[in-house]
């Protein structure tokens, strides 16, 4: 008898000493983004403890990741007395001597200061009381708390790990006695999008910023939502974001949200003079080359080009109607360097009418369903905020004013391309390649007049042209002189009220060549009295296309 | 009679011998201080800043042949002049309308290219 009073006792001791209570919170619902309402419910769990009379305990919350919309009591007894207590800009500090989650124990420290709260802005407490004469049942729920939560873009915080804090609890039975309580120790939550995105980083790039045609600044960008992009842009579309890029050719955004996905269009700033120099006679060769050639292959799928991008650079008519660049593109390139306006209104690139291409870099005119594709859309998240943009021009086929792909999926299969020896005379790879060779230009005054003479001793050109800028105002062109040679197809494209005049010739049939010698002569007369000619004639496009593609820069000493 | 052979023969001795000790500059102009040159030869420019035009002085070492040429900042020629010029300062101007703003190098050369004088200007 005397064990057995033993092991009662000893049992009962056990039980006293482990009998513990929890404290336990969790969330209800599932939440992804910032601004959802978060809500968690802090739950009561008798577990072996005794029953309790007295429920409080402290919530700490990060004040900066959430912000309390409500707090809602979940016991229904009318004899209960509740309250709750809210400080702002308090944090606990534990008594590291006890578990953080013994929470009766970090109530005791509290009680004699060993466990203190501490001013901090980013933390706020709520004491929640709650007392009754009938014990909450296992499990009763004894508050839910909704939480907005809030965008940690304005914050020091990278991500939503430790939001809430149960610092301590006092449960207390009837009689006073302490019941131990234990739980969890943090509530954290993942995956949490949206939020201010911060700075975003566009990067765009070009040949024109590459090779200092221009730079970064004669481009802008504007962003749209992705849906209204996708549902079609229109004057009344909102535009969420637009600016300048750098000289460098780098803008940085704000106002974007992350893990949202904007649509990104970039265009470059049409009154640029260069413009006029995008489409020249190496274009032309191209086109030309694509439209005798294209299509020959038994099963009609050859191309003499090397990019999908160039099939759309090149169909400067029939845009979107017909995929193919054919003879009709051709003689329109021709007739835009003849300075002929054609009732086609093609789609070339020059001085008012920038046609825009752009999109992601890394998959610039990357293949779909035969045709070259481009990305538009970026979606910034914590990991990702800066995006490169690749930019072209339509016309442009040669590359010369536009990025060249880099991407494998944009390149043209080799068995795809032109093969055939009747054809390997003409353009062939129409990547864009050039040689130098040199020239003189020189205006002087013969008998009077300005004579401004064009001298090759170049071989082997099928065709070539030079955009003139002279003075108007002291200058008025009275003849262009060709001495190309009797089959060449030659062009002078005069625009007298800007001062310009683009001259060249083109052998269609990619077989004569441009006599050396003096091909281009330009007479002028002097409408003011003048005794020299130094600045009165400039010229920037001076180039040339030998029969297999490769365009000549010329040099001139 | 006699005496006047004699100061005619001074007078004719006298003539050769300033040629020979004091060549004549056939090229003579009326050069403004702000072009001045020096040396034998060289290009001088009125003025750094240009809006439509600006005068130079092509000093150049003998008749011939020579070339004014205008380079942009990656030294591409953009326009070029030949001329027939004399020995001495030449004054010439280089017209600027037609150039983008930017700065350029205006270069003066013998026909074959070797060049006498280089100067800078910034069109606005």
């Amino acid at each position: 008898m005397k064990k057995i009073l033993i092991l009662l006792v000893c049992v009962l001791s056990t039980l006293s000493v482990f009998g513990q209570s929890r404290m336990d919170y969790s969330t209800v619902n599932t939440v992804t983004q910032v601004g959802d309402t978060l809500v968690v419910k802090y739950q009561y769990f008798k577990g072996n403890g005794a029953d309790a009379a007295l429920y409080q305990f402290d919530i700490q919350h990060n004040n900066k990741l959430l912000d309390i919309i409500s707090n809602d009591w979940q016991p229904t007894s009318t004899s209960a007395q509740k309250a709750v207590n809210t400080w702002n800009g308090y944090k606990f500090t534990i008594d590291s001597n006890k578990g953080q989650t013994d929470f009766d124990g970090q109530y005791l420290s509290w009680l004699n200061n060993t466990a203190t709260y501490t001013s901090n802005t980013d933390w706020s407490i709520q004491r929640i009381t709650y007392q009754d004469v009938t014990a909450l049942e296992d499990g009763a729920e004894i508050m839910k708390i909704s939480y907005k939560i809030k965008d940690k873009g304005t914050t020091n915080y990278s991500d939503y790990t430790n939001l809430i804090n149960v610092n301590w609890a006092n449960y207390k039975e009837a009689d006073g006695t302490q019941i131990d309580v234990t739980g969890q120790s943090e509530l954290s939550l993942n995956g949490i999008q949206g939020g201010d995105a911060g700075n975003v980083v566009l990067n765009v790039f070009s040949n024109v910023i590459t090779n200092n045609i221009g730079d970064g600044s004669h481009y802008g960008y504007t962003i749209y939502t992705k849906e209204d992009f996708i549902a079609g842009i229109n004057q009344n579309t909102q535009i969420v974001a637009s600016g300048n890029f750098d000289a460098s050719g780098q803008a940085t955004i704000q106002g974007l949200v992350n893990d949202t996905e904007y649509a990104v269009t970039i265009f470059i700033d049409g009154q640029q003079t260069y413009l006029d120099n995008v489409v020249t006679i190496s274009d032309l060769a191209l086109v030309f080359a694509e439209a005798i050639g294209a299509g020959n292959d038994p099963n009609g799928v050859s191309t003499t080009f090397d990019y999908y991008i160039q099939k759309l650079l090149g169909n400067v008519v029939g845009f979107g109607t017909d995929s193919k660049v054919d003879f009709q593109d051709s003689y329109e390139i021709l007739a835009f360097l003849q300075g002929i306006t054609t009732q086609s209104n093609p789609i070339i690139t020059k001085v008012g009418n920038a046609y825009n291409i752009s999109g992601i870099k890394s998959t610039f005119g990357d293949e779909i369903n035969g045709g070259p594709s481009f990305t538009p859309f970026i979606k910034p998240t914590d990991a990702n905020k800066s995006f490169e943009f690749a930019h072209a021009l339509n016309g442009d086929v040669n590359f010369s004013h536009s990025f060249e792909p880099i991407s494998e999926n944009a390149d043209i299969p080799q068995n795809a391309q032109t093969q055939s020896t009747a054809r390997s005379m003409r353009v062939m790879g129409a990547k864009f390649k050039s040689e130098t060779a040199n020239l003189d230009l020189i205006s002087e005054i013969v008998d009077g007049m300005v004579v401004f003479s064009i001298n090759s001793d170049v071989f082997g050109m099928i065709g070539s042209q030079f955009n003139i800028v002279y003075d108007k105002t002291k200058l008025v062109l009275n003849d262009v002189i060709f001495d190309t040679g009797n089959e060449m197809t030659n062009f002078a494209n005069h625009i007298e009220n800007e001062g310009k005049i683009n001259i060249g010739s083109f052998d269609q049939n990619f077989e004569v060549t441009i006599k050396d010698g003096t091909p281009y002569k330009l007479i002028f007369t002097p409408i003011q009295e003048i005794n020299n000619t130094a600045g009165l004639i400039t010229f920037k496009v001076k180039e040339g296309v030998k029969a297999d593609g490769t365009q000549i820069n010329f040099i001139i000493n | 009679m006699k005496k006047i052979l004699v100061i005619l023969m001074l007078g004719l001795v006298s003539a050769c011998t300033h040629d020979i000790l004091e060549p004549i500059d056939i090229n003579v102009v009326d050069v403004p201080e702000s072009l001045v040159i020096g040396n034998v030869s060289g290009l001088k420019i009125e003025s750094t800043i240009v809006s439509e035009e600006v005068r130079i002085n092509a000093k150049l070492p003998y008749d011939g042949t020579y070339r004014i040429k205008i380079r942009d900042i990656e030294n591409d020629l953009i326009s070029q002049e030949k001329l027939n010029a004399n020995n001495g300062n030449n004054l010439l101007k280089v017209y600027v309308s037609t150039l983008p703003k930017s700065s350029y190098t205006i270069e003066l050369t013998e026909n074959d290219h070797t060049i006498i004088g280089r100067g800078v200007i910034v069109v606005e």
